[in-house]
């Protein structure tokens, strides 16, 4: 499994701190830096690329505002009353009393969702993801799918996250046979 | 909010009250080869009278109940290594004869009920799920578990060899609990079907704490022996 970059931005020294040892404990992710405020955010991502931002949820309006965040997934940690709507709009919201190991779960799955984090309506393939994932279960590299369906393999590579979090299934092999199960590849291809 | 507070857990609590709080700590004492009963004795003089640590039993027992939980280095003594040793031998090989050939009987009564390709198809990933557990196991005793007879010299520092395969392995349990619970044809019963995702959830929840165990226990004290035997 990749190793993830994270950006920690929280005014909270011991909560930007105890979330930084959560994460370094769980041996996934490294830090790439702790910032307490969104302007501090925005030079550190002018230097630094990051996989995920935790940030404290009451920033939800500077959060808004920060443009260099782009499409980087957000973890909001809430502390006080954040209305729901507001929660919504991070991929993962945590509290200060959520477990550890819960935390780096959530961190793990923003991760590897979809960049666009609006998928909650579908669960079901596109048809370009299907033929991303035949070709996954042939055995394929990501090379060879971008070329093969004439695309770049970051687009590959987002087709895939976009399976994995809609399959629930992370293995090539385990893809292979929700492949078969599915009817999408015939188990004599393989 | 599902936050659940540990019990704190000292040397002198009673074993009966520490297995009644968190009964899933039996499985502790059949992987050390503890001896039940244990009448009213404490942690401490079960620890003397079996002849382990009263330390590290502490700290298994809170590794297990707690995921979250880490032993500082202040807690560590090179002389634990052979009972940590012991103790993962014992969950390889209560992994190997009894949870996964449990779950695999589930799995072949789940496959009676599906199609022929399913069942191919099903049937190689499981087969090839337990052999990458096996080899992996076998791996760790070579190459990490045999340091205490200096057999694995050249590799004890290179815990790298666990790394990558413990997250294959959590992928792979987790996607057979995919697997069963979204894709299989609706004929396979739905009892089949819990009693599979039982045993595959306990498997992938036992497989974290012996990880946890690996990486955060076994590591440090190899590390501790090593720098004694220097």
């Amino acid at each position: 499994m990749r190793r993830y970059k994270v950006a920690i931005v929280e005014p909270a020294t011991v909560i930007a701190e105890g979330i930084a040892a959560i994460l370094e404990g769980g041996a996934e992710g490294d830090i790439a830096g702790i910032v307490h405020s969104t302007t501090e955010l925005e030079q550190l991502l002018r230097t630094t690329e990051v996989d995920v931002i935790i940030a404290a949820a009451a920033l939800h309006r500077d959060l808004e505002a920060c443009a260099a965040i782009e499409d980087v997934p957000v973890v909001g940690i809430v502390s006080s009353l954040v209305e729901d709507e507001v929660l919504r709009k991070f991929a993962a919201t945590a509290t200060i009393y959520t477990s550890g190991e819960e935390l780096q779960r959530l961190v793990r799955r923003a991760v590897d969702a979809p960049a666009e984090h609006n998928y909650a309506e579908s669960h079901e393939l596109s048809e370009r993801e299907r033929d991303v994932l035949i070709l996954v279960a042939k055995g394929y590299t990501n090379k060879e799918i971008a070329s093969e369906l004439n695309i770049s393999p970051h687009t590959v590579i987002s087709h895939r996250k976009n399976i994995v979090h809609k399959t629930g299934i992370r293995s090539v092999a385990g893809l292979t046979v929700y492949a078969v199960l599915n009817n999408l590849i015939d188990s004599e291809q393989l | 909010m599902n936050r659940r507070i540990a019990a704190p857990l000292s040397p002198e609590m009673n074993i009966f009250e520490l297995i009644d709080k968190e009964p899933s700590v039996l499985s502790i004492f059949s992987r050390l080869d503890i001896r039940l009963p244990f009448g009213d004795m404490s942690i401490e003089d079960m620890c003397r009278r079996d002849g382990y640590s009263a330390e590290l039993f502490m700290i298994l027992c809170s590794m297990h109940t707690n995921p979250s939980y880490r032993p500082s280095m202040g807690d560590l003594s090179a002389d634990m290594l052979p009972e940590v040793i012991g103790y993962l031998r014992a969950s390889h090989h209560y992994y190997a004869t009894y949870m996964l050939p449990h779950a695999s009987a589930h799995l072949e009564e789940i496959l009676e009920h599906a199609d022929s390709r399913s069942r191919s198809v099903l049937r190689r990933f499981y087969d090839d799920y337990t052999h990458y557990i096996a080899k992996h196991f076998q791996e760790e005793e070579e190459r990490i578990f045999a340091v205490v007879n200096n057999a694995a010299e050249r590799y004890a520092a290179d815990f790298s060899v666990i790394e990558t395969p413990h997250t294959d392995i959590d992928d792979r349990t987790n996607d057979i609990a995919s697997l069963i619970t979204k894709s299989l044809p609706e004929a396979v019963p739905t009892s089949l079907r819990c009693a599979m995702l039982k045993d595959i959830y306990a498997l992938r929840d036992d497989l974290r704490r012996h990880n946890n165990i690996e990486t955060f226990l076994l590591k440090p004290l190899v590390e501790l022996y090593l720098k004694s035997q220097a």
